[in-house]
């Protein structure tokens, strides 16, 4: 890991230089909309404070309207056309910890036994710098989740906002090979402040919450329907999850395309003789839960859940999944 | 003054009047509100009211079809049961409506953006500004706030941003509309928030045939936002709730606005303003402004 100091002017000149070979992409704040990752074009709209962005960077790895192919029947002759992959490199700037701790979640699932060609395209042709939180929200619980608001957790970089400068840590040879050129060499003192900084700045995440060991001697709890009554079946809570990676396959015009889908829906276990084994809001809640804090972790050894808060910040009549799981009847 | 809300409560399960009340008890964070559901007398005491009450619970009374509901409802919720009511999708007797005096609630929307201009006026959502009246139309037991500060209501042009959308060019409009519907994610919050979006299988949803695309691309979601404002015609009763859940901030409201003002001045129609009234679209009237009906 190298250590350096950069200036806003240093960091938005490297960037503006880049711009050539590179798409670069960031958080850009649109009023009274939010946060969103948009190409940048001019660094200097990037938005790298203290507030979140609302969709995670999830979005830029598995797209939310991905095509796959599309055939034709002309001169009674079937064809088939694959959609290439884009092939631009392209550099993410301000991308949270937990964000990335997501992407390496979804890997698992992705890019491991199974190797999904979008997804890993997506993957090859990125190099993410991240930004570490100063200012996590009381909807954050990272910490509770194995995670961290300071480390790098899959970033090929990561600044650190500090007194009007940023602090660079570089983790990757991608990252290397982007930023190694800018910034000075922190001094022995600067480290050891920083270090500090760093420890700081972990406290300040404050819901602290244990999800249980085992869920499934609970699943047939009352303590489902309960707590599931408001919920409004609708897709906020899943879209927006930087882990979530439900898909629907619809072919649309002669192409087929993979889009979102969420457990949360009615329709998402709707199966073509009418039947639908998740009826009620009761069965779908509990399906989130279960295969965030259950499910997953017998699978793949961890939570489906890095605790960014999102599902609790953006659900439309606050439905808290940390108090949930973590008030679970076990 | 919430004891008086909870007494009636109380005596509403007690005398088995309702088999339900669907309330707001205080969310996780200590400060927002949330939908609550109280079935027993000993549940009662979570029952709040007060400005962070933004919810129209009018969403739920579907879930609950069949059973008596006692239902906490500001005036502008209590709009949509009624229109609830006019489409028979309700009866009358099997909700019992808890009518709460409403000076306005807060933007829960912007303080979730964290503005930071927020001031005490500020805080009212945008469509208690436009609200005329605090008192809920229809109501079997009127809970009245004795600290009354009245509607703060700023008498303001209810309108003015749609007029101020509608001298644009219709190039320009599409373009505005292009922008904020690039970003929908075809979540769907909009219509699961919406008391009047009850419809057995949407439109949306739809698979055989689709009629629209499913992915959320600008040509999928210019069709489902559009169907979704047209189909709430004469039925929307600007609770705001759309543009309140929208996770990405689309201005759905302007959308609403519109269609209600257009209706206004068309038909002199009021959605949810009359029980005894037939809904717009299953009405005849010999005066319509269209040529072809007569």
């Amino acid at each position: 890991m190298i250590q350096k100091i950069v200036t806003k002017e240093e960091l938005y000149k490297l960037l503006n230089y880049l711009l050539q070979d590179f798409e670069v992409i960031g958080p850009k704040e649109l009023t009274n909309r939010g946060i969103f990752y948009e190409t940048i074009k001019n660094p200097q709209d990037l938005y790298l404070g203290e507030g979140f962005t609302t969709e995670p960077v999830k979005k830029l790895f598995l797209n939310p309207s991905e095509w796959f192919f599309k055939c034709q029947y002309k001169d009674s002759k079937n064809s088939l056309e694959e959609i290439a992959l884009t092939k631009t490199k392209r550099i993410i700037i301000g991308v949270r910890p937990c964000e990335t701790k997501g992407l390496e979640l979804l890997d698992k699932v992705y890019n491991s036994e199974y190797k999904d060609e979008f997804y890993v395209n997506n993957r090859n042709r990125t190099v993410i710098i991240g930004l570490s939180c100063a200012k996590p929200d009381r909807n954050c619980f990272c910490t509770s989740m194995g995670g961290s608001n300071v480390e790098s957790q899959g970033t090929d970089a990561i600044l650190f906002d500090r007194d009007g400068k940023f602090i660079l840590e570089i983790i990757t040879d991608k990252g290397k090979e982007i930023l190694g050129s800018i910034g000075n060499e922190p001094s022995e003192e600067e480290k050891k402040h920083w270090q500090q900084d760093k420890e700081k700045r972990k406290d300040l995440v404050k819901t602290k919450i244990k999800a249980p060991e085992d869920l499934d001697k609970v699943f047939e709890d009352p303590y489902w329907e309960q707590v599931s009554k408001s919920c409004l079946s609708c897709g906020i809570c899943t879209f927006l999850c930087p882990t979530c990676h439900c898909f629907d396959l619809v072919d649309e015009q002669r192409r087929r395309l993979r889009c979102y889908d969420g457990c949360a829906f009615v329709d998402f276990t709707l199966q073509a003789s009418g039947e639908n084994p998740r009826p009620t809001k009761k069965e779908r809640y509990r399906q989130r839960v279960f295969h965030k804090f259950d499910y997953f972790k017998k699978n793949f050894g961890e939570n489906l859940c890095v605790g960014c808060g999102r599902c609790i910040r953006y659900c439309p009549v606050k439905i808290d999944i940390s108090e949930i799981v973590d008030k679970a009847p076990v | 003054m919430i004891d008086e809300l909870k007494i009636k409560a109380r005596e509403l399960l007690k005398n088995k009047q309702v088999d339900l009340i669907i309330g707001y008890q205080r969310a996780s964070d200590g400060v927002l509100a949330m939908p609550c559901f109280v079935d027993r007398e000993e549940d009662v005491d979570k029952l709040i009211w007060d400005v962070y009450c933004v919810y129209n619970l009018a969403n739920y009374l579907k879930d609950y079809a069949g059973q008596k509901i006692g239902i906490i409802a500001k005036p502008c919720d209590v709009r949509s049961i009624v229109v609830l009511l006019q489409e028979n999708q309700l009866r009358r007797e099997n909700v019992y409506i808890i009518g709460v005096e409403c000076s306005g609630v807060i933007d829960e929307k912007r303080l979730r953006l964290g503005a930071k201009d927020i001031q005490e006026s500020a805080t009212f959502g945008v469509k208690c500004k436009s609200c005329k009246s605090s008192t809920p139309s229809i109501c079997d037991y009127l809970f009245k706030d004795k600290e009354k500060k009245g509607k703060i209501s700023e008498d303001k042009d209810e309108y003015e941003s749609v007029r101020k959308l509608e001298v644009r060019s219709s190039l320009e409009r599409l373009k505005f509309w292009e922008e904020e519907f690039s970003r929908c994610i075809r979540c769907y919050a909009c219509r699961q928030v919406c008391p009047m979006c009850y419809c057995p299988k949407c439109v949306a949803d739809q698979a055989m045939p689709a009629w629209f695309s499913k992915g959320a691309n600008l040509k999928g979601n210019l069709s489902w936002n559009l169907i979704r404002a047209i189909h709430l015609g004469g039925r929307c009763i600007d609770c705001g709730e759309c543009e309140r859940v929208c996770p990405v901030g689309i201005p759905l409201r302007e959308l609403n606005k519109k269609i209600e003002k257009d209706i206004k001045e068309l038909f002199k129609y009021e959605a949810g303003a009359n029980v005894e009234q037939k809904p717009l679209l299953a009405s005849f009237d010999k005066d319509d402004p269209g040529d072809w009906i007569k």
